[in-house]
């Protein structure tokens, strides 16, 4: 996926200002920064949400801009959102039925791998999701993204109101997947140090410009960005 | 310009807004003086429909609360004055109005005490059901109310005084519609007059608060409640009161002209004038004032006969399409268009 | 047993259930658009008259009673749809006064535009049922083969909108758009579709009403619902306007209670009932019977 020169305004505040970047296939793509920074701006923007005042983001070959966020997800974008959007008033399986109903997809067999990949979610899933904890939610959510068989996976804040453990587990799991299902990975996070840890590369955003743009491995050695964007203290 | 900008920051002070008040009234009994029986009739009528205008104004502009059950205040107003005036033949035409302020207000409170606690669809749904349920009540109180024939009274007629000062003193029929239709503006302008102060009042700026964000208002020590309840008060009062005025001017009440149609009536002029701004209001009630005379003349227009089914509906056809179209294209109305174009113009001499 | 089915608190209740049946499925046909739109349809009973109109004035030109339902229904279905990409969608996020402001319109047209094509005159629609009660003996049992009718398929219809929304796709993805639009379109739901079908459906249940209610009562003529849509708006506000079930229960005792009113008290109290109804119930409940308590935001 290629991002450039994308510019989002609200109103007279410009949230992204001319960021590009590329996002390579296959491989998971860290988006850092502090809160404010533009990092859920730019993951809507790229699901149809929210529409750039200019700028442009292709994927295989194909312009988003412009599209409807229904169309964007049919194209494969698989979108968590921040605070993973579960629908409490489902139960598990109604969820996930949910994310295979726009695709043509064995709805059974899709059901019986994330009910594998999370088996947590196959012992509740006849349960209300509102009966779920924060970490199940979270699989669910990003089992409901799956089953719909994305080819570019966007998460936001998946760690966000995690414990610790937890949140480790959950970005294991998502580095296995990567590297199992073929999935591209843009990991929008505030939990730089998780982040980096799993990721291939990374950007840094600091009030909607891109400061840093490497390898996860270059970034995390780079003291002054560690210290001034992503708040890790030696 | 000038002109206009001294009359405009007037409004600011109390004695300002007396002296507009005054001015306005002023002018239009001079209009009503000068203006045809026929005219007259229309202004003395839009006076009473601008007042009640003027009420939902308050509500719905200023406290957020969409009511379009007014006319069933209005309703309880033009009784009122219908059963004193069969009883007290003799008594002057202000205690009426005094009589259906009050009663309109009781109306009110009784209905706005449970309303108010509904928000946004509920309570239209509410003043719906109440507007709906009233013409029936009113007349199976045959008794009382003359049932659904409606109850016949004595109308406005001038004072010997008047004839005299308005010209032919031997065309009483001149005379009559010439001071009904000062007895309207009269009222109008006093209506106008406690409006305009209510709007500058810290009440007025509590309701603002409260439509704008009832929460903070909550949190800034605003009795949420009372403020509700109050404008819904006024506003059934301010309805009283033009239901008085209407029956004064007719003679007549009847529970089948305060229905459903009416209340759409005004919700269409308020919002065709612009929710929430006084001048809306003043321009809804001239709207109101010339709306029927539109409507034949574009009837004629278009070859239609009054009395075909076709003719004798396109006023409600019209009136319907105005407030779709104004809410989806211009939701401040006129008001709001004015306001845009003096913008603009400004900015214009500005550069 | 006899003397029991034609008791005078049984015979209330059965001609109470034939009418709350009616007001149940108003009250559905409003719920099922708030819960979507968040739209409080004030031009419903009217959009139902309308569509009644359109297919039940062919009863003139000889045509079958059954196959004017069904154009009425297929009208219904067309004026909900356009209804919704034409009026309600630019209302979509606008302050509330809006929706109210642009139904009432909406309302004010068509009961004026039905006026102009058909008249004010209300027509008698020769029902293809029997509307004799039956007897017991010598006494009436206050049911009739049409009131059978309009009991059993409101209940069916009811029923089947139910199970639509439960059990099948499209209601998975009907709820899914209702409950968490943005979310459903994420997941690539077509959500606008969806809304647009919402209103589909809805607008379909109250033609139906409106039909029975105009062939069972005093007619079809152009205000002929607004009385029966303040009804189904009370019991839809009864039950809190996002819950079906307690939309067409709370219709079926307003129903019932109105009769009993009608009957023990006073036919001129029959309107002021269910307003007292939902005083009462407000009081108790704000948010409505069978809801959830939500919080309010800044």
């Amino acid at each position: 996926m290629q991002i450039s020169n994308l510019t989002v305004r609200y109103g007279a505040i410009e949230a992204i200002r001319d960021v590009t970047f590329t996002a390579m296939p296959s491989r998971i793509t860290a988006v850092l920064g502090a809160n404010g920074a533009g990092k859920t701006t730019l993951l809507r923007t790229i699901s149809g949400l929210v529409q750039p005042a200019s700028g442009s983001i292709v994927i295989e070959g194909v312009e988003l801009i412009g599209r409807a966020t229904d169309d964007i997800a049919r194209l494969g974008v698989g979108h968590v959102p921040e605070g993973r959007g579960v629908i409490a008033e489902f139960t598990v399986e109604e969820n996930l039925r949910l994310g295979a109903m726009a695709f043509d997809i064995d709805l059974a067999a899709g059901l019986d791998e994330q009910y594998q990949q999370f088996p947590v979610l196959g012992e509740r899933r006849k349960q209300y999701a509102s009966t779920l904890s924060g970490g199940e939610r979270q699989m669910l959510a990003m089992a409901r993204a799956l089953i719909a068989q994305p080819r570019l996976l966007l998460l936001d804040e998946p760690s966000l109101g995690l414990a610790p453990l937890v949140a480790a587990e959950l970005m294991t799991t998502i580095r296995e997947l990567c590297a199992t299902k073929n999935l591209s990975v843009l990991l929008v996070e505030q939990n730089a140090k998780g982040a980096l840890r799993i990721a291939d590369d990374a950007v840094v955003l600091s009030v909607g410009r891109v400061v840093a743009n490497g390898s996860a491995a270059e970034v995390a050695s780079d003291d002054q960005l560690r210290q001034y964007y992503l708040g890790l203290v030696q | 310009m000038k002109i206009t900008q001294i009359l405009l920051r007037l409004r600011y002070s109390s004695l300002g807004r007396l002296v507009l008040a005054l001015l306005g009234t002023v002018v239009a009994i001079c209009v009503v003086l000068l203006v045809s029986a026929q005219s007259d009739t229309y202004i003395a009528n839009a006076g009473a429909m601008t007042i009640a205008i003027l009420g939902l104004s308050l509500l719905t502009g200023w406290s957020g609360q969409v009511s379009i059950g007014n006319s069933g205040f209005m309703a309880v107003g033009a009784f009122t004055t219908g059963i004193w005036a069969n009883h007290h033949q003799s008594s002057p035409i202000i205690i009426s109005l005094l009589l259906s302020i009050l009663t309109g207000a009781i109306a009110g409170l009784l209905v706005g005490i449970p309303a108010t606690r509904l928000k946004g669809p509920y309570l239209a749904g509410m003043t719906l059901a109440f507007v709906t349920a009233m013409v029936p009540f009113i007349q199976s109180l045959g008794k009382l109310t003359g049932g659904s024939g409606g109850l016949f009274f004595a109308n406005l007629s001038s004072p010997s005084w008047f004839a005299n000062l308005s010209g032919d003193p031997q065309n009483f029929i001149v005379a009559n519609y010439r001071w009904a239709a000062t007895v309207s503006v009269v009222i109008t302008g006093v209506a106008y007059y406690f409006m305009s102060n209510l709007f500058a009042s810290r009440a007025g700026r509590a309701m603002r608060l409260v439509r704008d964000n009832d929460v903070a208002a909550e949190l800034m020590g605003v009795n949420l409640g009372r403020v509700r309840v109050g404008a819904f008060v006024i506003s059934a009062a301010y309805a009283g009161l033009a239901g008085s005025l209407v029956a004064l001017l007719s003679g007549v009440a009847r529970a089948d002209n305060f229905g459903l149609a009416l209340s759409i009536e005004i919700l269409s002029l308020l919002v065709l004038g612009g929710i929430g701004t006084l001048s809306g209001a003043l321009m809804a009630g001239l709207l109101a004032a010339y709306a029927s005379t539109l409507i034949a003349k574009l009837n004629a227009l278009f070859g239609l006969n009054p009395y075909s089914n076709l003719g004798s509906n396109s006023q409600g056809i019209i009136f319907g399409l105005l407030l779709v179209v104004t809410m989806l294209t211009a939701p401040q109305g006129m008001a709001g268009l004015l306001k845009k174009i003096s913008h603009l113009r400004a900015r214009k001499e500005a550069e | 047993m006899g003397a029991f089915f034609t008791s005078r608190i049984v015979s209330d209740i059965l001609i109470g259930a034939a009418q709350g049946v009616l007001v149940g499925l108003i009250a559905l046909s409003l719920v099922l658009i708030w819960q979507s739109t968040h739209v409080l349809n004030f031009a419903q009973g009217a959009m139902a008259m309308f569509a009644a109109f359109c297919g039940m004035t062919m009863l003139e030109h000889g045509l079958n009673y059954w196959v004017c339902v069904l154009i009425s229904l297929v009208a219904a279905m067309l004026l909900g749809g356009v209804t919704e990409r034409v009026l309600v969608r630019p209302l979509y996020g606008k302050a509330e006064i809006n929706s109210i402001v642009v139904m009432v319109g909406f309302l004010g047209i068509l009961e004026s535009g039905a006026s102009s094509i058909w008249s004010g005159m209300a027509r008698q629609l020769t029902s293809p049922l029997s509307q004799t009660y039956f007897t017991l003996g010598s006494k009436t049992l206050y049911l009739s083969p049409f009131s059978l009718f309009q009991i059993g398929s409101a209940l069916t219809l009811m029923l089947g909108v139910a199970a639509l929304f439960r059990f099948t796709k499209i209601g998975l993805q009907l709820r899914a758009s209702a409950l968490a639009p943005e979310v459903s379109r994420l997941l690539g739901v077509r959500v606008s579709r969806m809304l647009t079908l919402g209103w589909i459906i809805s607008s379909a249940v109250g033609a139906f009403a409106a039909i029975i209610i105009a062939t069972s009562g005093s007619g079809l003529f152009p205000s002929n619902m607004d009385g029966f849509f303040v009804f189904g708006f009370i019991a839809a506000a009864i039950g809190g306007l996002e819950s079906p079930g307690g939309a067409i229960l709370a219709g079926l005792l307003i129903g019932i209670i109105q009769t009993f009113v009608a009957d023990y008290l006073s036919p001129s109290w029959v309107a002021f009932t269910p307003v007292l109804i939902l005083v009462l119930s407000q009081l108790v409940r704000p948010a409505g019977i069978f809801t959830k308590n939500t919080t309010r935001r800044l």
